[in-house]
């Protein structure tokens, strides 16, 4: 697959305190990106370096080989940036339209675009409002919008379902899911279960520095991982599963969760088999089998 | 191909300016005052222009007046009119577009709108599209009053609109040319201020204590006193009494404007969005 974003050796300093420590990362064309870490990781750092809103201290990125901010990634590059307002003053339409102007569409074209993208996100009939007019949510689902205008390879979303309601988060997921055989989608979120749905590649920044991070399949060499979740807490549910020929181990990971060891086996039937039959027998309600560990257990 | 789009970009820019005067609260606000001083303006003092100028009551006291501005040529116009209507908007109208032009792009930067802008133009097209934006309403607001004052001249004797005209085409570039270094300073005051009001209280401080610092310096250093042509509108009275060389009045304000942008541009490629 193509690379689309190379970072080497990034630093950024804010006065004594390190945000991003020699960060290298590459990142190629195709499905969403993740972007995780715990508050003050340099997440949005990172974020913003790669928009060109902040200049590194040292070290080079290369978007599509141009660097961050060139003006050969005007409407190729988009973004949600983390805590951006549109002007208060104006309405919707003549935001969104002024951005297609400048990216280069017709009048005509421009509004065309900025229907299309707000009718994307649900919200074709706030088209003349003005943003303070509309609730967090719908404002954030706009800026949404705002990045989604013309034909953008690469899109970066700071937060986006943070602040949205369930169902609006789900529509976001699914925008994103739908529109990911074009755009290389940059995601970052706390919510894991999201990222989790919709990522295979993460890259995870703790304290400035970065773990990349393909999410497992569930096989690592000759062993096979489950995670349980179970309703409620089963007594003798460990020693149970633990009895089972194809498990090798299993280990509580938190409350009413199970990361499970198994054979890798293809000839024979799986553990997740044993797991639901051994349930049924015993009348345990579990609330979830993954396959595989989420990606909270891969990376805590 | 590069430069079009650039141009393009940089005009698109210059254009949302003008909906920002003529949509907005503010900009509304700002241009009812700008017509209430006009009326006041053209109402009692361009409409008795005449009467100051040439009555034999007024005419030595608008000598003694003129003549201590150091614009006694004024009074041998022939469209007494503009005379006057020169003599005051070439200082109205550096107030206005300092006041127009307080909120170029810090707002938007405080806001993070200028953000969105940043991944559809660069950053010198931003400072340059918002800055000619500003000329361009300026501009349209010269020719409105220069207008009203060509047709009062007119309504008073039709015979003076021939001079009328050309006096006021004029006037347009001279006063279009005065304001351009006072909309670029702005420009660089947004460049790091986070508000409008701030960068009038900064503006405020910078017009009213700036020279009497490079008086203070320049009595232990004369050649500071060459930090006075960093102040826009240091040429004007210049152009009223029409003493100085073309070169002094109309390159300083153009050297000014180009400086400030210049400064402006280097201070927001470091600036974090």
């Amino acid at each position: 697959m193509k690379t689309i974003i190379h970072g080497e050796g990034l630093n950024k300093q804010y006065g004594h305190k390190h945000a991003l420590i020699n960060v290298d990362f590459t990142i190629k064309k195709g499905s969403p990106v993740a972007l995780v870490g715990p508050n003050g990781a340099g997440k949005t750092t990172l974020f913003s370096i790669l928009c060109g809103y902040i200049i590194p201290s040292s070290g080079k990125v290369s978007i599509m080989g141009y660097p961050p901010g060139d003006r050969a990634l005007f409407g190729k590059l988009s973004a949600l940036p983390q805590d951006a307002q549109l002007d208060p003053r104006f309405s919707i339409a003549h935001q969104l339209e002024f951005y297609g102007r400048l990216q280069g569409f017709s009048a005509k074209k421009s509004k065309r675009e900025v229907e299309r993208t707000l009718e994307l996100v649900g919200l074709r009939d706030v088209i003349n409002v003005k943003p303070n007019e509309l609730s967090h949510g719908m404002r954030k689902r706009v800026t949404i919008a705002q990045a989604l205008i013309g034909s953008p390879e690469i899109v970066l979303l700071d937060e986006a379902s943070a602040g949205l309601d369930p169902l609006h988060a789900r529509e976001v997921r699914e925008i994103v899911a739908s529109l990911s055989d074009d755009i290389t989608f940059i995601l970052s979120s706390h919510d894991l279960n999201e990222l989790e749905r919709l990522c295979d590649h993460v890259l995870y920044l703790e304290h400035g520095k970065l773990k990349e991070h393909t999410l497992a399949a569930g096989v690592e060499g000759s062993s096979r991982y489950f995670t349980l979740r179970m309703k409620q807490q089963e007594e003798g549910l460990i020693e149970a599963i633990q009895q089972l020929s194809s498990v090798i181990d299993i280990v509580a990971t938190q409350d009413r969760e199970y990361l499970i060891r198994a054979i890798a086996n293809e000839e024979k039937t799986g553990a997740d088999i044993d797991v639901l039959q051994l349930c049924f027998q015993h009348k345990w309600q579990y609330a979830q089998l993954f396959n595989g560990k989420t990606l909270e257990n891969q990376l805590f | 191909m590069n430069v079009l789009d650039s141009h393009r970009r940089i005009w698109t820019l210059a254009r949302f300016e003008l909906t920002r005067l003529f949509l907005t609260k503010r900009g509304m606000a700002a241009l009812a005052a700008f017509a209430t001083v006009w009326f006041i303006v053209l109402y009692y003092l361009v409409s008795s222009a005449v009467t100051i100028v040439s009555s034999e009551m007024f005419q030595d006291v608008a000598r003694q007046l003129f003549g201590a501005l150091g614009v006694s040529n004024l009074l041998e116009w022939p469209v007494p009119e503009l005379a006057i209507y020169w003599l005051i908007a070439a200082y109205l109208f550096p107030c206005f577009s300092l006041f127009s032009a307080s909120d170029q792009t810090c707002s938007d930067r405080t806001r993070g709108t200028l953000r969105f802008i940043s991944l559809r133009a660069t950053r010198p097209e931003i400072i340059i599209g918002r800055f000619l934006g500003q000329i361009l309403i300026t501009s349209i607001l010269i020719s409105i009053t220069i207008l009203a004052t060509v047709i009062m001249a007119a309504y008073r004797d039709l015979s003076l609109i021939t001079d009328s005209v050309f006096h006021a085409i004029k006037l347009f570039i001279d006063l279009s040319i005065i304001v351009l270094p006072f909309i670029a300073f702005m420009s660089f005051l947004n460049s790091f201020l986070k508000s409008s009001k701030m960068a009038m209280v900064v503006c405020t401080l910078i017009f009213g204590l700036g020279p009497f610092v490079v008086n203070l310096i320049a009595y232990k250093l004369p050649i500071a006193m060459q930090l006075n042509h960093l102040f826009p509108g240091k040429q004007i009275t210049d152009l009223l009494g029409e003493t100085e060389v073309v070169i002094a009045t109309y390159g300083l304000p153009i050297i000014q404007s180009i400086f400030f942008l210049i400064i402006a541009n280097m201070i927001m490629k470091r600036t974090s969005l």
